[in-house]
């Protein structure tokens, strides 16, 4: 596990904070960076230790689908920390690319738009980690192709009020990857 | 690796028409381990012969990933079908968190102490 780059700029005049790890693509690493994400969030930034335990949470789901779906086994994937002193936190994950899912974004998004609905009845043991741990804890979720043939993840948690801080009316619903959850 | 341990122990005092066991839980589920732990239960729950009654002490476990609600709600589908089920005893306030963001706190029974779940198990 490398911790690729760390901004030297650490709570400095509100400057984003944003750390970097690349982890093989093995669960066995998954309880380290758990770990890191709870004490990282609990001690750089000012969301509440509820939120600590829940973006540990996020973070886990969106590593295991990255591992699992996205990318094949001795390869890695990226996980990057944005921390907007006082605003929000951001998370990005990306995947090798190389997984069996071949779903573009636009189909992920449907899939979590499906998944979310309250009456969406789970048949399988898998599939809820997205819809209903990861859309129900953050504000935002994005789903981005990338070049590679993967996909980069983005979720967003807001700390104060998320209703404070909408998109620009019009922008956002254009682009049916980007999901802004209330 | 993610440690779990999972010990298993059977309630005494129990009516003739039901079993109950006490399961307790101890560190993290997740992904490097829960399919291989979940074995244990379905185990339980296969050999069963009368309704079956499983309480799960969750006081000493850290984390549980979304596969291992889908263990849990699956095994409690199994349960409830032979007229038994689970209780969840214990749990920590982020585990409760999980539990209750994936609903499962409607489904599946919750309570404060093993007690409070040996009482409603043996009803």
């Amino acid at each position: 596990m490398n911790i690729l780059n760390m901004d030297k700029n650490l709570q400095q005049g509100g400057e984003p904070v944003k750390i970097t790890i690349i982890i093989p693509t093995n669960a066995y690493f998954m309880s380290g960076i758990r770990d890191f994400t709870l004490a990282m969030i609990k001690n750089m930034t000012n969301f509440s230790e509820q939120w600590a335990y829940r973006f540990q949470s996020v973070v886990d789901e969106l590593c295991n689908n990255a591992i699992e779906h996205g990318s094949l086994p001795k390869q890695e994937i990226k996980v990057t920390f944005v921390d907007n002193p006082g605003d929000s936190i951001e998370i990005f994950v990306e995947d090798a690319g190389t997984g069996k899912s071949k779903l573009k974004s636009g189909e992920l998004h449907n899939l979590v738009a499906e998944r979310s609905k309250p009456d969406y009845a789970f048949t399988d043991i898998r599939g809820r980690g997205l819809a209903k741990i990861v859309a129900a804890w953050t504000d935002e979720l994005e789903f981005v192709d990338l070049p590679n043939g993967g996909h980069r993840v983005r979720v967003k948690k807001y700390l104060k009020n998320p209703t404070l801080s909408q998109p620009i009316p019009g922008a956002a619903s254009l682009d049916p990857t980007h999901v802004v959850l209330n | 690796m993610a440690q779990i341990t999972i010990t298993v122990e059977d309630i005494a005092g129990v009516a003739a028409d039901r079993q109950i066991k006490l399961v307790r839980f101890a560190g993290q589920l997740d992904e490097s381990n829960v399919d291989e732990k979940a074995k244990e239960i379905y185990e339980l729950i296969n050999k069963a012969t009368l309704p079956f009654f499983m309480i799960f002490d969750y006081e000493k476990l850290e984390y549980m990933n979304s596969k291992s609600i889908g263990y849990l709600t699956d095994w409690y589908t199994k349960l409830s079908e032979k007229k038994g089920g689970i209780i969840i005893a214990n749990a920590r306030p982020n585990i409760m968190d999980i539990l209750q963001v994936v609903g499962l706190t409607q489904l599946i029974p919750c309570v404060g102490t093993v007690d409070e779940a040996k009482a409603a198990a043996m009803k």
